[in-house]
């Protein structure tokens, strides 16, 4: 090609364009951040990229970012203690990259704003009504578990499992007023409570819940028991709840039916995950907005 | 398609936001865009957030939130990751105004480049849904970046040469910028190996390089 230039600019011109593609893998991604700190040529190159493929942007349609957004980037920013404590945002200059992915950071990035409140331990009551409510109203037949869309990397067995089940109902919690409270603090009813909050879990002895199977190349296929009767305009969002006590963490929209998502990695064993109701599209903060409807823990399978 | 660059910018009124964000520094937008008339000047606005302006952080929120939301959702396919990823790209942007460089290329791209990344990082490790079920029907489209480009004067340096490419390599090209598919990604999509997908791509940045350097 073009003969006349030392290869090693070349190569560090090519470099630097799939850095800022991002085609890299994460690894190599912070190879480059690595040395782009060093060589400010390096830098230079990427930035060069950045200003010369940022044109091709536009061809991304904008999307109204969700309503709630800005009052969660202000509360993150208006509060200097968080700023210092939650977000490691005094790092050393460095690329964006680099900064996304400081090795001190969770394995599982937390949110910057990570001090914000976890909102399902103070939604108990809440939640309780509506798992009893989803539970009671179990209606059809159990669903035959979808196959995956692809095949499973490897026809490798299943390393990791979770029945997710309606948290436990204590016995003080009386289905009616928890419903109230539930439409007092905005969420939605999946249907009508059941009558009798003492056998809620079952119908026609089928349990309502979800089984959740993970292998080990990140495939994670969630299959409901029977299907869920989500009102419209709401979605299944599972979380996971990281072992360090941070904020939960968004794994995937799902349907009443469940379906199949793909993880960098799986969580480790233990890991508690939940299925919250949420608006279509998705939590509108990036936290768990509705109450757990569903609860279980990660096992790793017996091989 | 909404000319997304140019939306909305008339609407700024700086008297409104203060002495902070009076567009004393001009040059720090970098770009041509920003120094054309009757542009906002973005960079200005960084300026002021840098001094701690909360009003230049908002107006920046309300500039260009909605475009950096659809950057972010077009990588992540995940609503709730998509919004953590524009809320840590304008943290990012307050805590480090002071570091915008116009040697870094102009404020949007700027902008783009603190979303861009975050939203690769956090869905490379959270993981890509694979199914599409839920995706908007916004960014459920095949990029063409050649079609889809807004034409100003700025891109059409790119368009130029993106369209001396075989439309395959512009389609990786677009796949890899646009959504942040990685070289592995991009072989799964598009079922070729991932020696040709390498391949392809650095050919693809030599003839652009190559291209852009002619016609500048």
């Amino acid at each position: 090609m073009s003969g006349t230039e030392p290869e090693g600019r070349d190569e560090m011109q090519l470099l630097a364009g799939e850095y800022v593609l991002c085609v890299l893998d994460g690894a190599e991604m912070r190879a480059v951040d690595r040395q782009a700190s060093a060589d400010p040529a390096l830098a230079q190159a990427i930035a060069g990229w950045e200003r010369r493929l940022a044109p091709m942007l536009s061809a991304v349609p904008e999307v109204a970012a969700p309503d709630s957004l800005w009052a969660r980037i202000a509360h993150s920013a208006a509060l200097p203690d968080q700023s210092q404590t939650a977000a490691p945002a005094a790092r050393p200059a460095a690329t964006p990259w680099h900064q996304a992915s400081q090795p001190a950071e969770a394995a599982w990035p937390r949110p910057v704003g990570a001090a914000r409140v976890w909102p399902w331990k103070a939604a108990t009551g809440v939640s309780l009504a509506l798992a009893a409510s989803l539970a009671g109203l179990v209606l059809l037949p159990t669903l035959a578990p979808r196959p995956p869309r692809e095949p499973i990397a490897g026809g490798r067995d299943v390393a990791m499992v979770a029945v997710l089940t309606p948290p436990e109902t204590p016995a003080d919690t009386r289905p009616a007023s928890a419903a109230q409270m539930a439409n007092d603090t905005g969420t939605t009813r999946l249907a009508e409570p059941p009558s009798d909050g003492s056998d809620t879990a079952r119908t026609g002895g089928r349990v309502a819940g979800f089984l959740i199977a993970g292998w080990p190349d990140g495939t994670v296929v969630l299959t409901a028991f029977a299907p869920v009767p989500l009102p419209p305009g709401k979605t299944l969002e599972l979380w996971m709840q990281p072992p360090d006590g941070t904020a939960p963490r968004a794994l995937g929209l799902f349907s009443a039916t469940g379906r199949q998502v793909t993880l960098a990695t799986l969580p480790p064993p233990a890991t508690v995950l939940s299925l919250t109701v949420e608006p279509a599209g998705g939590s509108p903060t990036g936290a768990p907005t509705g109450p757990i409807a569903f609860t279980g823990t990660l096992r790793r399978t017996q091989r | 398609m909404r000319v997304c660059w140019e939306s909305g910018l008339e609407q700024l009124d700086s008297a409104e936001l203060g002495d902070a964000v009076r567009p004393r520094r001009n040059g720090a937008t970098g770009g041509p865009a920003a120094r054309d008339a009757g542009e906002v000047p973005l960079g200005a606005l960084i300026v002021a957030v840098a001094g701690g302006d909360g009003r230049a952080f908002q107006r920046l929120y309300d500039l260009r939130s909605s475009r950096l939301y659809g950057i972010a959702l077009r990588i992540t396919r995940q609503p709730s990751l998509a919004a953590d990823a524009v809320h840590d790209a304008y943290l990012e942007l307050w805590r480090n105004a002071g570091r915008f460089d116009e040697r870094r290329g102009d404020a949007d791209v700027w902008l783009a480049s603190l979303v861009r990344y975050r939203a690769v990082d956090m869905t490379r490790r959270l993981g890509r849904e694979v199914s599409d079920e839920d995706v908007p029907e916004a960014v459920d489209e095949e990029p063409d970046a050649l079609a889809r480009m807004v034409a100003s004067s700025e891109s059409a340096a790119l368009r130029g040469c993106l369209g001396t490419l075989e439309p395959d390599r512009r389609r990786v090209l677009a796949l890899a910028f646009t959504d942040g598919l990685s070289h592995s990604e991009l072989a799964a999509r598009l079922r070729l190996p991932i020696g040709t997908i390498k391949s392809w791509i650095r050919r693809s940045l030599q003839s652009l390089r190559v291209c852009l350097e002619a016609e500048t």
